[in-house]
């Protein structure tokens, strides 16, 4: 139950968040790479097996775009700041809430077989934008793409928190961990030099938010994106 | 308006009334919160939401972070007072499979 002052402030951001939904369907235009998303539910980092983190990369852009202008901008053309090795395939209109996107990630060359995965847009607003994963992708996460002010002007930001989704990505933590630093430090170097910020230094903060594995999640192996993409990719040829 | 907490204990329960807004601001608050209530006996942490205005998806992040660290010391985490906008956020994003929302009495 809620009182009437509740209902009257709560629903002003609703337009803000994704629908509630049970499992996921990929945007129409991405359903030949879906098939690792389709069916599947969301999964946060409750949701997951490995150690939690907290990730944060940033990078100062000073003062010739603000927060909103960067996050209209990375809304609208958020695949193309991806490094090579990633493929994004969302709606054509940019990032919106509710939103599901297929993504594909392989080696750095941007050449060869790639993991098949998504996202689901759970918010956007005119200076954020946050991501959930579903089950299977290699991380059970909650990632927020934001333009912040500081003193010196505007610094773009990402910070998820994250769990790896079962024990052969757990496994597999010290290598994708470098692998996801460079990854979005790639991306926010892209984004800086789209807003006249060439060799922009992007800075990292790893911190260990809870120490412990979740042994009862360990079955998140069946969902596991790197096996079903491997098989999709040998029933397929 | 920025967050704002008070803490008030009953048996196993440590009670954080929160007020204002959960957004990036609310950051360090939230951490000092939980610490508080860390340094109670408590086995069970409640958020009490009735004051809060607005949580937006950084606020939600920072819960999520909570709830990691609650995990880690085996505290329970409830939740009390949500509106039906924010109990349906948590149910979007499946905190309310590991957070139990309880209404107010």
């Amino acid at each position: 139950m809620t009182t009437d002052g509740q209902a009257a402030k709560g629903p002003r951001d609703a337009a803000n968040w994704a629908a509630n939904r049970e499992r996921l369907e990929v945007n129409s235009d991405a359903r030949e790479y879906g098939y690792n998303v389709d069916g599947m539910r969301v999964a946060g980092p409750q949701q997951g097996f490995g150690r939690l983190w907290q990730r944060t990369f940033w990078v100062d852009l000073g003062p010739a775009v603000t927060p909103q202008a960067l996050i209209a901008d990375w809304r609208a053309h958020f695949g193309d700041f991806w490094p090579r090795m990633g493929r994004f395939h969302g709606a054509v209109s940019g990032i919106a809430p509710g939103d599901v996107a297929a993504l594909e990630v392989g080696l750095p060359t941007g050449t060869g077989p790639a993991l098949a995965t998504g996202v689901l847009v759970l918010y956007a607003d005119d200076t954020s934008f946050s991501f959930m994963t579903p089950e299977g992708h290699m991380f059970a996460a909650m990632i927020t793409f934001s333009g912040e002010s500081v003193t010196t002007g505007t610094r773009a930001q990402i910070r998820m928190l994250i769990r790896t989704s079962d024990p052969l990505f757990e496994l597999g933590w010290p290598f994708i961990k470098r692998g996801e630093a460079d990854f979005w430090k790639g991306t926010l170097a892209n984004l800086a030099a789209s807003h006249g910020v060439a060799g922009a230094t992007v800075e990292e903060e790893t911190e260990c938010l809870d120490p412990a594995r979740l042994w009862k999640n360990w079955r998140n192996i069946r969902h596991n994106s790197g096996i079903r993409s491997a098989w999709h990719i040998v029933t397929s040829r | 308006m920025s967050l704002s907490y008070e803490l008030d204990q009953r048996g196993p329960t440590a009670i954080l009334r929160l007020r204002g807004q959960i957004d990036r601001d609310a950051v360090g608050v939230l951490d000092d919160a939980y610490a508080a209530a860390a340094r109670t006996a408590a086995t069970v942490v409640e958020l009490d939401f009735n004051a809060v205005e607005y949580i937006n998806s950084t606020g939600i992040a920072l819960i999520v972070g909570l709830l990691g660290k609650a995990r880690s010391h085996g505290r329970a985490v409830r939740a009390r007072g949500l509106t039906d906008h924010y109990q349906h956020i948590f149910e979007i994003t499946r905190l309310s499979d590991f957070i139990e929302i309880v209404q107010p009495v």
